[in-house]
């Protein structure tokens, strides 16, 4: 199983040597001298390289986008759920604990490049050593003239740092701009290996979720998102997983503040669902895009 | 499809079928000390119900036996008879708690005296104050009653 799993691990992360930099900001004779010696404008001219408004990052909260990664670029986003449900105690309590800071957190660094155009792979971590190694490829891209974005998604997620419990995932990703005020999204996944008990011991092993988004940006720069991903068989601890949030885009960046019902971050998490319906807990996204 | 995209996607998806189908997560792995213990009658009976183990969990049918004694509590465990006296029996100790409930674990005395669960009677099982029955090894003698306490 380990040779499997690192063969998949080696497909996935198969790339041209990376040139990833920042997003420029100032310094023009450099850039001037950069330019003079850069590669043919074909590179320049990558349309996946210009901000898309409705849909300008790649996961809505925790689920993904059919947002493409720009040829040889990469992103990077960190995700932070805090352990503390926001109903313990009353709102003194919850102050007292800066809503939620003091409490812990489960947290994940995410980064992710982009083979060639249509085709990315990255690799998400938890502190929970939770590792989800992902690739997409664009079937269908909206911006080509197709009433929809359509993308192929395959992930292998493992715990203990990839060395126990592996539950791979397959997933469609459906995608509907609104001009360039909003998007939703239909991302049905099958994920193997949910439950961490042995097949013996249970009757379900495997999920099957219908993952269901929208982004609306309701300022310039201010985007309101809501997901939920509930099960439609299989093993279904729980409660489906529900997430809403507000996010602000700054230049590269973008900082989205969430509220979940779980701490969930990888496929096979955001599978095994929320906890319940009473419990809320706060988060954050900061993302990256290095281009 | 580029052809180095369609082969990256078979090598993907062929990784995750391979991946796939020794995704699961090993029983032995959880039954610690009885490695070759599954939600069978003829394996619990081989591993537990007549057997010490490696922790040094007594054998139950060190006291629970019709061979040279009475059986405690009237329940004997031996081989070939503890079906009959743990489906649908009662309690000796207890009226009216069911040894073993087809289908329903939690509401089966037998789980609650291996787990010293609250409201048995008497000690907790094996009464040698330990060593217990893993949380593991619980899990499949729940999981052999959960699916119906077949005599299998």
């Amino acid at each position: 199983m380990n040779t499997s799993v690192l063969l998949l691990a080696a497909a996935m992360v198969t790339a041209h040597p990376s040139s990833a930099f920042a997003q420029a900001s100032g310094s023009a004779p450099e850039s001037a001298a950069a330019t003079a010696a850069a590669p043919p404008a074909a590179q320049d001219d990558d349309p996946d390289r210009d901000v898309n408004l409705a849909q300008p990052d790649f996961s809505v909260i925790t689920l993904p986008t059919t947002l493409r990664v720009a040829r040889h670029k990469s992103a990077f986003r960190i995700t932070h759920r805090f352990g503390r449900p926001l109903g313990a105690g009353d709102f003194g309590d919850l102050a007292g604990d800066l809503f939620g800071l003091d409490n812990g957190a489960v947290i994940g660094l995410e980064y992710r490049f982009g083979l060639f155009r249509g085709a990315q792979v990255g690799v998400h971590r938890t502190s929970n050593k939770a590792v989800q190694f992902f690739g997409q490829y664009d079937i269908k891209n909206q911006r080509d003239g197709f009433p929809v974005g359509i993308a192929a998604y395959v992930s292998a997620e493992g715990t203990n740092n990839f060395r126990d419990s592996y539950s791979p995932g397959l997933g469609l990703l459906v995608s509907r701009e609104i001009g360039d005020r909003a998007a939703l999204y239909l991302e049905p996944f099958w994920v193997n290996n949910t439950n961490e008990l042995p097949n013996e011991l249970v009757d379900d092993n495997n999920t099957v979720i219908v993952g269901v988004g929208a982004r609306l940006r309701v300022r310039p720069s201010v985007y309101a998102l809501l997901e939920a991903a509930p099960r439609l068989s299989g093993y279904d601890p729980g409660v489906g997983h529900i997430s809403f949030g507000v996010e602000k885009r700054a230049g590269g960046h973008a900082f989205q503040l969430n509220f979940s019902n779980g701490f969930a971050t990888t496929l096979a998490e955001v599978a095994r669902g929320g906890f319940n319906h009473d419990d809320w807990y706060i988060g954050f996204n900061i993302s990256r895009k290095f281009y | 499809m580029p052809r180095i995209a369609s082969a990256l996607v078979t090598i993907a998806l062929t990784s995750l079928v391979a991946t796939g189908s020794g995704c699961d997560e090993q029983l032995s792995d959880l039954t610690g000390p009885t490695p070759n213990l599954t939600p069978t009658l003829t394996s619990i009976q081989n591993d537990i119900f007549s057997a010490a183990d490696a922790s040094g969990r007594v054998a139950c049918t060190g006291c629970h036996t019709n061979v040279g004694r009475m059986p405690l509590a009237g329940l004997n465990l031996v081989g070939g008879t503890a079906h009959a006296a743990l489906v649908d029996r009662s309690s000796v100790a207890k009226p009216g708690a069911i040894l073993v409930v087809p289908g329903d674990p939690d509401n089966s005395y037998l789980i609650q005296k291996l787990e010293g669960a609250a409201g048995i009677v008497g000690q907790r099982m094996p009464r040698t104050s330990g060593p217990f029955l893993t949380p593991g090894q619980v899990a499949v003698i729940r999981r052999w009653i959960a699916l119906g306490a077949r005599n299998d």
